[in-house]
C-alpha cells in the first residue's frame, strides 16, 4: 500500500489554484469525423450560400453597389397591397389555428373526450395529403356552381325548400383561403400546445384550486399563461409557414384575385420573360424582415413575462369529465379531422374517378379513365412522375444518410464546432424556404454553373429546404440510441467506423428509415422548391399539377392529385406501422425503463 | 513497481448553458497502484463521472497528466492524447449500455473482436465470451437478448464484457446504483471477490459510502472537483484530512469553539473540550466527535471532556441505541451497545476521550451543533422508546 496522502490538520489552507491553460486539444480527426465534417460543411453551403446570394443581391448588381433591387421593389404600384394580403392572411389564419390548436390540445389533454388517434393523424396531415393537392381537393369541394360538397349542401337545403343556384360556399374567398391556410398551420399549434399541457406541472393548477379558484379561472390564471410561450411557438411556426407558403396560395387565391407574395415571387421567376430577378429579390428580403420580426415580437414576449415552470416529466392531470356533452365534443373532433382530411381526398377520388367534374356523380361508371389516360398516355405527366419519385427517393437517402453522420458528430462530440454545424443545418427553418429556393435559383441557375431546370438544382434545392426536417429526425434516431451504447464500444476498443457500422448504424436503422420516408414525402409532395427550380423541360409532380391546374382539365389535375396522394399515403402507412413496429421513439438507455416497459 | 494509474494537476472545466463555467475536475492528483480498488467517494455533481471520463479518454481534459501502466495517455505539457479505443481499459456503465441488438455472448465478445493484434480465432473468442459469463454466473443466458433480462443479470453481463480482455484498469461507474438493495449486496461481494481472484486494479465511483467502505482498498473523497483525501477507509474514518471528509464520512457530532490557550482548549457552548490534535492556526475551530465515541454513564468519570447532560430521546437502531443529550446550549447524539440504560429526561454523564475529538479550522458559517443534530430524521427502522420510557 502505498502512503497515504492525509494531510496534517494544520496544513495552511491551499493558495488559489493557478488558472488552468485552456489549451483545446483537439483530437486527430479520424477518418470518420473528416467524412463527417466534408459532408455539414456542403450541406451547410447549399443552405448558407443562396441565403447569402439573395442578401448580396439586394445592393450588389454587375459588379456594383446598387440599391436597384430594393427602389424597384418600393415602387411597385401594388406593392402595398401584396404586403397587406400576405399579412392579413398570415396572422388571420395563425390566429385560427392557435385557437383551433388548443381547443383540440386541451380536449385531447384534459378530457375524457380524448382520442388516442388524433395524436396519431393530426401531426400527419401534411404528409397525407401535400398542401398542392389539399388545395385542389378543396376546390373540387367547395367551388360556388359545381363543389361537391356546396351541391350536397344545396340538395339537403332543398328538402326543406330553400332553393340556392350557387353556394352556399365560395373557396376562391378570403374566408376559403384563410381556412386551407388554418387546416394546414393547425398541426404546428396543436402540437406545440400539446406537448406543453402534457408536461405542464400540474402541482401549479392544483395549488390555484386549493387556494379557492374556479377551473375556468384557474386556466385563465395559471394555465394559460404558463402556455404562452408553446402557443406563441406554435403561432411563430404558423406565421413562418404562412409566409412561404405558395401552393395554396397560387391555387385558391389566385382565381379570387387574392395576391400574396410568394406567389408573385415565383411568377416574377417562372411565369414571366424574362425572369424579374431584382424583383423577387427585394420581395423575398420583405419575406425575411416579416419572419425575422415575428422571431423578434416572440422574443420579446418570452422575455416580458415570467411564465411558469413547464416540469419535464410528464404529472398525472385531473381529466374533466363531459358527461353527456363527450359525444358531442368528440363529435365535433372527429368532424374537424375528417373535413380537415379525408373530405378533400373524397373530393379528389371522387372527381377522378367520374372522368369529369360534375355535381351529379354518376356512381355506376366511376372508372379509371382519367388516371389511364393522364398517367399512362400523358408523356409529361408520367415524366414529372418518375423526376419526383426518383428525386424523392435519392434525394431522400442522401438527406438522412448525411443528417445521420452529422447528428451523430453532432450528439458524440459536444464541442462548439459542432454546435455551430448543427445550427447551422436547422436554420432555413427559421428562415423562408422561399427565398432559400430564390438563393438556389440565382447562385446555381445562370453562369458560371447554369443548372437551371436540371435535376441536379431540383436534388439541391429540395436537400437545403427539407435538411431541417432530416436533421431533427436523425437526430431523434441518434437520440434512442444514446451516447452511453457508442462509448461503451469505444471503451471496447473500436474504432469510429466499428462503432457506427456495428452499434449506431444497426440501432439507428428504423428511425432512419421512417425519416427517409418523411424527407420522401416531403420531396415529392413539394412545389415550393419545384415552381422556382423546376424549368418546363424538367418537370416534376407539384409543377405538373400546377401546369394543369392553369390549363388542363379538372379529371386531369383530380387525377395527378390523386396520385400524389395515393403515393404519399401508401408510403405515410409505411411510416408508421415501422414506427409502431420498433417503437421508434422509445428510448433505450436506461435499463430499468426498458424493463417496466416489457 | 510501475503504477496503474497516475493522476496530476487534472483540470476539466465545462461551460453550461448559460454559459457559466464550471470546474468538474480541478487540480485534481491521484497514483494507484496495480490491483487496487480505488472508490471515488462524492455526493452527486462533485466530478466523480467526469474524473472517470477523463480517465477512460471519454472526455478530454484542458491541463494535467494521465499516465496508465507507464504510458501518458494525456499530458498537457506535450499534447499527448490518446483516444480511448486504444487506452487498453474497460468500463461499466451506469446504464450499463449493453447493445440491444446483440445477444448477451456477442455483447461480451465484442471487446475481443475489436482488438487488433494478437488476433484470435472466433471459436477462442466464443470460448473466452462464455468464460467470462460463467465468472459472473450466467453463463446460461448467452443466448438471450439484453431486453430479457433482468437488472441483476444486465449488470452481470455488463461486467463479464469488462472483464472479458483481461484489461489491466477497470472503470466502474456506480455500476450498482441501479439495482435493488438485496441483489446490490450480492453483486458488491461478488464483485469483489472477482477482483481479488483476477488481480486486475479498479476505480469505482460511488456517491455510497457504505458501499465504499466494503469495497475500497483505498477510498478518494472527492468534493466540488478538489480531491480531500485519499487513504484507506480506516484512515479516511479515523483521520479525515477535512471537515467536509469527516462530516461526509459516517456520522459527527459538531460545535463551534475557540481557543483558550489557558486551559490548552477550547471554550464552546459546552464547556471545555480538549483535543490531542492539533491546535488550528484560526482562532475558530470546528470541533467534531462522532456519537460511537461518546461514554454515557450515570456516575461522574474522571477527566477532560466530561459533560452532565439530561438525554432528551432515545432511538433503538438494532446494533445500537442512540441517546440524544442536551446540556446547556448544546445537544448530541450518543450511539451505545448498552440498549435501555437511559430514559428520556434521565440525567447521565457524557465523556469523549481527548484522542477522539477531531478539530478543523473554522469559516464561522456552519450551523451550530444542536440544529443539525435536530435536523437529521431518524432512519425509518428506528423503533422510538420515548413512550416506552
Ligand atoms: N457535458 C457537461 N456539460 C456541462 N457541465 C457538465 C457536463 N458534464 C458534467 N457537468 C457538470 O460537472 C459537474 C460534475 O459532474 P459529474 O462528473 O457528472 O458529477 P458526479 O458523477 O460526481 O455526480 C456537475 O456540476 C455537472 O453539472
Ligand atoms: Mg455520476
Amino acid at each position: 500500500m502505498t502512503a497515504t496522502q492525509t494531510p496534517p490538520p494544520t496544513r495552511p489552507p491551499r493558495g488559489p489554484v493557478p488558472k488552468p491553460r485552456l489549451s483545446r486539444m483537439p483530437r486527430k480527426p479520424s477518418s470518420f469525423d473528416t467524412l463527417t465534417l466534408v459532408l455539414a460543411f456542403t450541406l451547410i453551403a447549399i443552405v448558407c450560400l443562396p441565403l447569402l446570394q439573395v442578401v448580396i443581391g439586394m445592393v450588389w448588381k454587375d459588379g456594383e453597389f446598387t440599391f436597384e433591387a430594393i427602389e424597384r421593389t418600393l415602387a411597385l404600384p401594388d406593392l402595398w397591397t401584396l404586403i397587406w394580403n400576405t399579412l392579413v392572411l398570415v396572422i388571420a389564419s395563425s390566429v385560427c389555428a392557435v385557437v383551433i390548436g388548443f381547443l383540440l390540445a386541451w380536449v385531447n389533454q384534459r378530457t375524457d373526450a380524448r382520442w388516442g388517434l388524433l395524436n396519431d393523424i393530426l401531426p400527419y396531415l401534411p404528409f397525407l395529403l401535400p398542401p398542392v393537392a389539399g388545395a385542389v381537393g378543396w376546390i373540387m369541394l367547395l367551388s360556388p356552381t359545381s363543389g361537391l360538397l356546396n351541391v350536397w349542401i344545396r340538395d339537403a337545403l332543398s328538402l326543406f325548400g330553400v332553393d340556392l343556384a350557387t353556394g352556399p360556399f365560395d373557396i376562391h374567398t378570403w374566408y376559403g383561403l384563410i381556412l386551407v391556410y388554418t387546416v394546414y398551420a393547425v398541426p404546428y399549434t396543436y402540437l406545440n400546445i400539446s406537448a406543453a399541457l402534457e408536461s405542464f406541472d400540474s402541482s401549479l393548477e392544483e395549488a390555484s384550486r386549493l387556494s379557492g379558484a374556479g377551473y375556468l379561472r384557474t386556466l385563465r390564471r395559471v394555465t394559460l399563461p404558463a402556455l404562452a410561450p408553446s402557443v406563441g411557438a406554435g403561432f411563430l411556426l404558423s406565421t413562418w409557414f404562412g409566409f412561404g407558403m405558395f401552393s395554396i396560395a397560387a391555387i385558391i387565391g389566385t382565381p379570387a384575385q387574392i395576391d400574396v407574395i410568394a406567389v408573385r415571387i415565383v411568377n416574377l421567376l417562372t411565369f414571366s420573360y424574362p425572369p424579374d430577378e431584382d424583383l423577387a429579390i427585394g420581395l423575398s428580403a420583405i419575406v425575411m424582415v416579416f419572419v425575422g420580426l415575428s422571431y423578434y415580437i416572440q422574443f420579446r414576449i418570452l422575455r416580458s413575462a415570467r411564465f411558469g415552470s413547464i416540469s419535464g416529466k410528464s404529472t398525472q392531470h385531473n381529466i374533466i369529465r363531459l358527461g353527456p356533452w363527450r359525444p358531442v365534443v368528440r363529435g365535433l373532433v372527429l368532424i374537424y379531422v375528417l373535413g380537415s382530411t379525408v373530405l378533400p381526398m373524397i373530393g379528389l377520388f371522387l372527381v377522378a374517378l367520374n372522368g369529369y367534374w360534375t355535381p351529379n356523380i354518376d356512381w355506376g361508371g366511376l372508372s379509371l379513365d382519367a388516371f389511364r389516360s393522364t398517367l399512362i398516355h400523358d408523356p409529361s405527366a408520367r415524366e414529372a412522375l418518375f423526376n419526383s419519385l426518383g428525386l424523392g427517393i435519392v434525394g431522400g437517402f442522401i438527406g438522412i444518410l448525411a443528417a445521420s453522420f452529422v447528428s451523430l458528430y453532432v450528439q458524440r462530440r459536444r464541442t462548439a464546432l459542432g454546435a455551430g454545424i448543427d445550427a447551422a443545418i436547422k436554420m432555413p427553418a427559421s428562415i423562408s424556404n422561399m427565398v432559400i429556393a430564390v438563393g438556389i435559383l440565382l447562385l446555381l441557375g445562370g453562369d458560371p454553373f447554369n443548372l437551371g431546370g436540371t435535376w441536379l438544382i431540383l436534388l439541391i434545392g429540395y436537400l437545403a429546404l427539407y435538411l431541417p426536417q432530416a436533421s431533427i429526425a436523425s437526430d431523434a434516431a441518434v437520440a434512442v440510441v444514446g451516447k452511453d451504447l457508442g462509448e461503451a464500444s469505444t471503451v471496447s476498443g473500436a474504432r469510429d467506423w466499428k462503432t457506427f457500422l456495428r452499434i449506431y448504424a444497426p440501432l439507428m436503422l428504423p428511425g432512419l428509415i421512417g425519416a427517409w420516408a418523411l424527407l420522401f414525402i416531403r420531396i415529392v409532395g413539394d412545389l415550393t422548391a419545384s415552381a422556382i427550380l423546376s424549368g418546363t423541360e424538367n418537370v416534376v409532380l407539384g409543377f405538373r399539377i400546377l401546369e394543369v391546374f392553369n390549363g388542363g382539365s379538372y379529371a386531369e389535375l383530380a387525377a395527378l392529385s390523386s396520385t400524389l396522394v395515393l403515393i404519399t399515403g401508401t408510403v405515410l402507412l409505411f411510416v408508421i406501422i415501422l414506427s409502431k413496429r420498433f417503437g421508434v421513439a422509445k428510448t433505450q438507455s436506461a435499463p430499468r425503463t426498458r424493463k417496466a416497459r416489457r | 513497481m510501475q503504477h496503474a494509474v497516475q493522476i496530476e494537476g487534472l483540470t476539466k472545466e465545462f461551460t453550461r448553458r448559460d454559459g457559466t463555467r464550471i470546474r468538474a475536475i480541478d487540480d485534481a492528483a491521484i497514483t494507484i497502484d496495480p490491483g487496487e480498488f480505488i472508490v471515488l467517494l462524492g455526493p452527486s455533481g462533485c466530478g466523480k463521472t467526469t474524473l472517470l471520463r477523463t480517465i477512460a479518454g471519454l472526455e478530454n481534459p484542458d491541463s494535467g497528466r494521465i499516465s496508465i501502466d507507464g504510458r501518458d495517455v494525456f499530458a498537457s505539457h506535450n499534447r499527448t492524447l490518446v483516444p480511448p479505443e486504444q487506452r487498453d481499459l474497460s468500463m461499466m456503465f451506469q446504464s450499463y449500455a449493453l447493445w440491444p441488438h446483440m445477444t448477451v455472448r456477442n455483447n461480451v465478445r465484442y471487446p475481443l473482436e475489436t482488438r487488433r493484434r494478437p488476433r484470435i480465432a472466433r471459436k477462442e473468442m466464443d470460448r473466452r465470451a462464455l468464460e467470462a459469463l460463467e465468472t459472473v454466473g450466467i453463463g446460461e443466458l448467452s443466448g438471450q437478448y439484453p431486453g430479457q433480462l433482468s437488472g441483476g443479470q444486465q449488470q452481470r453481463t455488463a461486467l463479464a464484457r469488462a472483464l472479458v480482455n483481461g484489461s489491466p484498469v477497470i472503470l466502474f461507474d456506480e455500476p450498482l446504483s441501479n439495482v435493488d438493495a438485496q441483489v446490490r449486496e450480492q453483486l458488491r461481494a461478488e464483485l469483489l471477490a472477482t477482483q481479488r481472484r483476477l488481480g486486475f486494479t479498479a476505480i469505482f465511483v460511488t456517491h455510497d459510502q457504505n458501499e465504499a467502505m466494503e469495497l475500497a482498498t483505498r477510498i478518494a473523497v472527492l468534493d466540488q472537483g478538489k480531491v480531500q483525501q485519499v487513504g484507506t477507509p480506516a484512515e479516511i474514518y479515523r483521520n479525515p484530512a477535512t471537515a467536509y471528509v469527516a462530516t461526509f464520512i459516517g456520522t459527527t457530532n459538531e460545535i463551534s469553539g475557540t481557543w483558550d490557550p489557558s486551559q490548552s482548549g477550547f471554550s464552546t457552548d459546552a464547556g471545555p473540550i480538549r483535543s490531542s490534535s492539533l491546535t488550528p492556526e484560526t482562532a475558530s475551530a470546528r470541533i467534531l466527535w462522532r456519537p460511537e465515541d461518546g461514554k454515557l454513564e450515570s456516575s461522574r468519570p474522571s477527566g477532560p471532556n466530561t459533560f452532565e447532560v439530561t438525554v432528551t430521546k432515545t432511538l433503538f437502531l438494532g446494533l445500537h441505541t442512540e441517546y440524544v443529550v442536551r446540556w446547556g446550549k448544546a445537544s448530541a447524539r450518543i450511539w451505545s451497545s448498552e440498549h435501555h440504560r437511559f430514559c428520556p429526561g434521565d440525567q447521565a454523564w457524557l465523556s469523549v476521550s481527548p484522542e477522539d475529538v477531531m478539530v478543523f479550522p473554522g469559516d464561522g458559517a456552519q450551523p451550530t451543533e444542536a440544529e443539525a443534530a435536530e435536523d437529521t430524521p431518524p432512519q425509518s427502522s428506528a423503533v422510538l422508546s420515548e413512550a416506552a420510557g
